[in-house]
């Protein structure tokens, strides 16, 4: 039986604690009385994974099992995740492989000819043939790469088709293959609260026009948090634009779920509490912080980027999407609560290498805002881990350093954009047309592997609710420069940033650390 | 800071020898125990680490030993997904032998079979066979199940399985029966099973011997093979057999065209575990 998550203070016997930095890894000594979160230790996973899935496959919620649902001559779209989840990539064999290999064969059997396979990417990055191999397996890929497998392209628009318009007046766009197929099969893997359910189909397989309508600052300042569904406006607006879908095309929904096992054997001690480290993951600890300060950039990041999760599979739920998401939720929010008393006045937290958009690339400064103020923030369940007017405090070493093939029109961003103003609002009103609407990021988009142009801006929007939120935000170790071009402050050492801090929230301020990854999620009470 | 520092924080950072404070939770393994499948052999940095020492030391070594003369290697590049590769087995010098005659994109990804009674007695051995050879431990007495798992999830993982179904190196170098554990991980896998027959190991390094001699080698690769549909593994695996018998007196197939679903089935990686456990 795994350990469930835990809030341990900080006293005089307390080891150090870890911090991620970047490609790299710190430990430091957080003040005597300051509160550590740890998420619950993995989970059990699933003995038999194929065994699960073919249950789930049988008797789906509330709908017929898909083996009826199959039928020669019949229009068959599977559409999965892409990959930014999970993260860190998951080590072969990936969960969707499993339970497309499934689905695959079940339409073999059912002597279904027309069957496409779709990466739902949304605005993000086309997948590269090895990526995608990665995630479907080698048989998928051999079958029917690359005609019948390959992305979704959210700027073709002879291949997306205009479903209607929800309630709320918000347009809703689909693939024009998913809407013209007479089954769709959604595989999905939730990794936080915030993935999965409506919003799979709602932004994977949609266009700009479509997502617009939830990536926006309004929207995002509403959704409190919009890692708890409920709360979410986000998530309420998904929800009206997936069952205008439902309506218009069959959907069989399967959701997955994993534990947090995020890390391999070489890094497990990234894994583990401070309190439970053996003198074997203190002297990993070492080489891996020698090699973070010593080794060039392109080394380390070849390093880190390289390891891959060995998650277990921990649910599986397939039929309607709201059952079965109802219950992939459980799923996730069993492996991922703490149970956390009250606000505090200082919140730290390690910035790893890694978010949803820079696999395989780099973290350039706005994706750290995104990844910090974006999503560890919004980690939560109820009210923030830091209170209203508090500090938010983040390590990363916070370069002006860009991928130009993966993001573009980050650059521009930053060096246009943030220039001018960071307060989301303005932003959006401001420039989010023009850099949407460019030829060149269209182009890049489309045959390259460039996000879209409009990504930057829905990263930055999605820190809209912290910025609004957090008296100040503070970041330990990084560049000047850049953190002043982000808005923040920058300090040297976690010592002044507290130091720091108490300007905005006073002597002897309470403190939390949120210890993740592997993930968490605050119910704070 | 220093390594110095860094080494200092830690030491001074966790309380050896103390009574734990009360606020220190109970200890326990964060992560669920697995078996040890030394996954690490299989990962970075020791994959480079690997290739270096192939290609620095073991291959240009096996080039002076034994200039072997290799035949059929295209079979190993039409492959487009894991296979197991089966081969006879004599001496110790056969894997390198193999090693050499696969293509540089096959051995990457071939992980091998090595008898978990004899190259894993000794930690420090199994880690140092694991490090350069790419090996795991692989059960000759334990029950199958364990092993066709653990053979099958490399499988699936997207790496080739070198095994030799003989079990042991023959004592004279003829080809002694092929045990159905090849036959039962290809119908549990559906994995194709290329045939290779080694020649000339058994002079280079025969039973008993320690250090090898330079002798001529021969490798060859056969067509690889599928099991049908209501083969036993039994029969199977006899089946591969003949084919290394035919390999060894000196013989070798068609691409798959049709309809996705004739594809599937072709590359049918799981259709064993798939059908018993619909049935």
């Amino acid at each position: 039986m795994s350990r469930p998550g835990a809030v341990l203070e900080v006293d005089r016997n307390s080891p150090p604690t870890l911090f991620h930095f970047g490609e790299g890894v710190r430990l430091e000594r957080l003040p005597l009385g300051s509160r550590i979160l740890y998420p619950p230790d993995p989970l059990e996973p699933i003995a038999h994974p194929e065994r699960a899935i073919r249950r789930a496959l049988a008797h789906p919620l509330d709908d017929d099992p898909l083996k009826e649902l199959l039928r020669p001559g019949m229009k068959l779209t599977i559409a999965f995740d892409d990959l930014s989840l999970p993260l860190p990539p998951m080590a072969q064999p990936d969960v969707r492989q499993l339970v497309m290999e499934e689905v695959v064969e079940l339409a073999a059997e059912a002597g279904v000819e027309d069957i496409h396979l779709i990466v739902a990417t949304g605005l993000h990055r086309r997948m590269t043939e090895d990526e995608i191999r990665h995630i479907v397996g080698d048989r998928i890929f051999t079958t029917f790469w690359p005609d019948c497998l390959y992305n979704h392209d959210a700027e073709d628009d002879d291949e997306n088709v205009r479903i209607g318009t929800t309630p709320d007046g918000h347009e809703v766009t689909l693939n024009r293959r998913a809407a013209e197929s007479d089954l769709v099969v959604y595989v999905n893997l939730t990794l936080v609260p915030m993935d999965g359910g409506h919003k799979s189909m709602a932004t994977g397989l949609a266009t700009y026009r479509g997502i617009r309508a939830h990536h926006n600052v309004d929207t995002l300042l509403g959704s409190r948090s919009y890692m708890h569904p409920p709360d979410s406006q986000l998530h309420h607006s998904c929800i009206q634009q997936g069952r205008l879908i439902e309506d218009h095309v069959r959907v069989f929904h399967i959701e997955t779920s994993v534990n947090n096992h995020a890390f391999p054997t070489v890094a497990n001690f990234m894994q583990k509490r401070e309190t439970d480290w053996t003198p074997a993951d203190q002297a990993t600890y070492l080489a891996l912080k020698r090699l973070s300060d010593l080794a060039p950039r392109d080394l380390k990041r070849t390093v880190f980027h390289s390891m891959k999760a060995p998650y277990g599979l921990t649910g599986v739920n397939a039929g309607q999407v709201d059952q079965v998401h109802d219950r992939t939720l459980e799923a996730v929010r069993k492996q991922m609560t703490v149970e956390v008393d009250g606000q505090t006045d200082i919140v730290t937290m390690g910035l790893p290498y890694l978010g949803p958009y820079n696999v395989n690339s780099i973290l350039n400064p706005v994706l750290v805002v995104c990844l910090g103020l974006g999503y560890l923030f919004n980690l939560y369940r109820g009210t923030p881990v830091v209170r209203e007017g508090g500090v938010v405090i983040m390590t990363h070493p916070c370069r002006y350093e860009f991928d130009s093939v993966h993001h573009p029109s980050y650059i521009d961003f930053y060096d246009e954009v943030l220039a001018d103003t960071t307060d989301p609002a303005q932003i959006e009103r401001k420039y989010e047309r023009r850099f949407a609407e460019d030829d060149w990021y269209r182009q890049l988009f489309r045959k390259s592997h460039a996000y879209h142009g409009v990504h930057p801006f829905y990263a930055w929007y999605w820190a809209a609710h912290a910025l609004a939120h957090a008296g100040d935000v503070i970041v330990v170790g990084g560049e000047r420069e850049v953190v002043h071009r982000l808005g923040f402050k920058a300090a040297t050492t976690l010592a002044d940033a507290f130091e720091m801090a108490e300007q905005t929230v006073g002597r002897y301020p309470s403190v939390s650390h949120l210890r993740t990854p592997p993930l968490l999620l605050a119910d704070v009470r | 800071m220093s390594l110095l520092d860094d080494v200092r924080q830690v030491r001074r950072g966790w309380h050896w020898g103390e009574v734990k404070p009360r606020s220190w939770p109970e200890r326990a393994p964060a992560v669920p125990d697995r078996s040890s499948n030394l996954g690490w052999a299989r990962s970075e940095p020791v994959r480079s680490a690997r290739w270096l020492l192939q290609k620095g030391v073991s291959l240009p070594f096996t080039r002076v030993m034994a200039n072997p003369d290799v035949r059929g290697a295209e079979w190993m590049e039409s492959l487009e997904r894991p296979a197991i590769i089966a081969a006879n087995h004599s001496s110790h010098a056969d894997l390198q032998l193999l090693l050499y005659a696969l293509p540089d994109r096959a051995r990457e990804r071939t992980v091998v079979a090595a008898a978990a009674d004899y190259w894993y007695q000794r930690p420090w051995l199994g880690r140092l066979v694991s490090l350069w050879l790419n090996t795991f431990p692989f059960s000759r007495t334990g029950g199958p199940q364990a092993v066709l798992h653990h053979s099958s999830q490399l499988l699936k993982s997207g790496w080739h399985l070198l095994i030799f179904p003989e079990g042991s190196r023959s004592p004279d170098g003829r080809l002694q029966e092929f045990k159905p554990g090849v036959g039962f991980l290809a119908r549990e896998t559906g994995a194709p099973v290329v045939p290779i027959h080694v020649r000339g190991g058994q002079r280079i390094m025969p039973k008993g011997r320690a250090y090898p001699l330079p002798a001529p080698a021969q490798v060859r690769i056969g067509r690889p093979l599928q099991a049908k549909e209501k083969e036993s593994a039994r029969a199977f695996a006899g089946r591969v057999e003949s084919s290394v018998r035919e390999l060894a007196a000196g013989s070798s197939g068609p691409e798959v065209v049709g309809s996705w679903i004739e594809r599937w089935r072709a590359a049918e990686l799981r259709s064993g575990a798939t059908a018993r456990g619909r049935s």
